[in-house]
């Protein structure tokens, strides 16, 4: 399996899409383009409409209004088992009842495949997934969650999809299995060259895993891009927030009201947005468009760098800094603090 | 170490209880077994003469053989069309949200609360109404209409604990929505099909309260064990007990031997 030569083009794509369940808009008018090869994620908190958009994507649901597109062909009414796409669901729904290569065949059962080729077929659906080959008549209950992921994955590329849908899968793994998960899947993708949309509101899968990301909120986008530009360039507030912890100043007249400082050089209104990791702690000379002092609250450890937990004022701040930076701070002290305008971002809302 | 004695006083109190659950269960049974080998009109215990000519007698008679023929028919009939019913029934009970599925709930489990011989009076009450006459075929309607809901009941056991996304992970992967009826949803059904089968025959091969009102000419092994109790008891009443004892036990064990096997294929 090789990346195709059309790497790039749009290959799936949403216009105007809504989904209503009655008087509940779980998608909003939304437009949405996906390149071939590439790993889409949708990331957005529970309600956010995500698992309905995947959903109509994949044929399962139907939309409303608006139409989805393969390519150049309107698929909108195609249903699911006519798509050349395929789901991995969140529970992944393998099949109870069957050996874990019948799972893998089924899609080339319901082709009329001899069962021979089947069978050739999905020994090496097993092996692309590291899956070893005793375990074709293995029961699914005899598979722990890691080989179960594996055999979905299986399963799912043994239809040779054009797309391959993410439901949340991971999302019911533990921490230490997860991480391998997401490594392993980067690699998948790779590997097959295939086009995969995924779906999660895990922040930290997304920024492993893809090339682009949207942020999804009621129903509708908020902001699509690479990993990197919406950690560090995020749109709004809520997108900032999303992404992780975030210190947000609301500006007035070029002013930000507490710490004090004059800011009018990023902007006149608006809300400036900065990460934890760029504020920073000022020792005697160092400089700083903005500065302040601030008393350290608290102190958290997360791994290599320790949270604090800063009060300047009315204000409520968050910084990071790598362990060997963090040596004199602690809990009680007054010290002071600042970081740069070009580190900051500067959102409407 | 301490506690070994007072484990070992538990564990003799539990072998007690169900030695003493097993013994009341099956006493009866036993009991119809001692009585089938004497050949006096009276239930008496130890018997003078121990003898199984009772047995030659229900063998050699054709109108006991007739009486297992009418209930087995009864039975088929009754086995063959709630499991059909109680299927369709189970996937809208259990497995698809509806309007008015909360009524359809209610309204299915009634027949099962009703006394049976009011049920076996209204549905008497019923046929006649309808002009029909009753004989085994009333009575198997009326067999039906109480058992359904409890084979309709069994299979739905297995619904609530199956993932509904499989069906939808099938049809994702390329199935048509009679394949995926065929390949996911009967193979999760099937175990409870065949507990919900043997249910049903052996609910209705042992009914007495329904039967009485609703056969007419016809005649069910468990009304003539009933009459003949009743009237002109001797010992071929609890000999052809035994036998349709048997009979079903057979019946369950074939079943259970034919699903066992399947399942062995299907693997």
């Amino acid at each position: 399996m090789a990346r195709s030569d059309r790497s790039g083009d749009i290959i799936l794509s949403t216009r105007n899409v809504t989904k209503r369940y009655g008087q509940v808009e779980a998608v909003r008018e939304l437009t949405l383009e996906i390149r071939d090869g590439e790993f889409f994620t949708i990331v957005g908190p529970s309600g956010s409409g995500k698992s309905t958009l995947i959903r109509m994507l994949g044929g399962l649901e139907a939309p409303t209004t608006g139409s989805v597109w393969l390519r150049d062909e309107d698929i909108t009414h195609v249903p699911a088992n006519r798509r050349p796409t395929c789901m991995v669901f969140q529970s992944l729904a393998l099949f109870r009842h069957r050996s874990v290569g019948e799972n893998i065949e089924f899609a080339q059962k319901m082709r009329g495949v001899p069962p021979g080729e089947r069978r050739r077929h999905a020994l090496e659906m097993m092996r692309i997934v590291r899956l070893p080959d005793s375990y074709y008549n293995r029961r699914i209950h005899q598979c722990s969650g890691g080989e179960q992921q594996r055999v979905a994955l299986a399963r799912a590329l043994a239809s040779d999809p054009t797309i391959l849908f993410f439901d949340e899968p991971l999302s019911a793994i533990d921490y230490r299995l997860r991480k391998i998960l997401e490594v392993e899947m980067k690699d998948l993708h790779r590997r097959t060259g295939k086009t995969f949309v995924y779906i999660t509101h895990s922040l930290e899968e997304a920024m492993v895993m893809s090339d682009r990301i949207s942020i999804m909120r009621d129903g509708n986008i908020v902001q699509t891009g690479t990993p990197r530009d919406i950690y560090s360039r995020p749109g709004s507030r809520f997108v900032a927030q999303f992404m992780g912890e975030v210190n947000v100043f609301e500006i007035r007249e070029g002013r930000i009201a507490s710490p004090e400082a004059d800011v009018s050089a990023i902007g006149r209104h608006g809300y400036l947005v900065l990460r934890p990791e760029h504020l920073r702690r000022l020792d005697g000379q160092d400089a700083a468009d903005v500065r302040f002092e601030a008393i350290v609250e608290s102190e958290y450890m997360l791994g290599s760098r320790l949270q604090y937990h800063l009060r300047a004022g009315d204000a409520s701040l968050v910084a990071e800094i790598p362990i060997p930076a963090a040596t004199g701070v602690t809990p009680g002290i007054t010290a002071r603090w600042g970081f740069d305008l070009a580190d900051a971002t500067l959102t409407e809302d | 170490m301490i506690e070994a004695p007072r484990q070992s006083a538990w564990r003799r109190l539990q072998d007690a209880w169900l030695g003493t659950v097993l013994v009341l269960l099956y006493l009866p049974i036993v009991s119809v077994l001692l009585a089938s080998l004497s050949n006096t009109r009276y239930m008496q215990f130890p018997h003078r003469v121990w003898t199984t000519s009772a047995y030659s007698d229900a063998l050699a008679d054709y109108t006991t053989a007739g009486l297992h023929l009418t209930s087995f028919k009864i039975a088929l009939v009754v086995t063959l069309a709630s499991v059909v019913i109680a299927t369709a029934g189970a996937l809208a009970f259990a497995r698809y949200e509806w309007r008015g599925r909360r009524w359809y709930q209610r309204l299915l489990l009634l027949p099962i609360f009703f006394p049976q011989p009011v049920l076996g009076l209204a549905l008497l009450l019923a046929l006649n109404a309808a002009g029909l006459t009753p004989d085994w075929r009333t009575s198997a309607f009326t067999h039906l209409v109480w058992i359904t809901p409890i084979v309709t009941l069994v299979i739905s056991i297995r619904l609530y604990g199956y993932d509904v996304q499989q069906e939808e992970a099938a049809y994702d992967l390329g199935a048509s929505r009679m394949q995926v009826f065929r390949e996911i949803t009967l193979p999760v059904l099937a175990p409870g099909i065949v507990s919900g089968a043997m249910f049903a025959f052996l609910l209705s091969w042992s009914n007495l309260p329904l039967s009485i009102y609703t056969t007419g000419a016809d005649t069910t092994l468990p009304e003539w064990l009933f009459s003949r109790t009743a009237t002109n008891y001797s010992p071929l009443v609890p000999a052809v007990a035994v036998i349709a004892t048997a009979l079903s036990a057979l019946a369950v064990l074939l079943v259970w031997l034919a699903w066992s096997g399947l399942r062995r294929l299907l693997r």
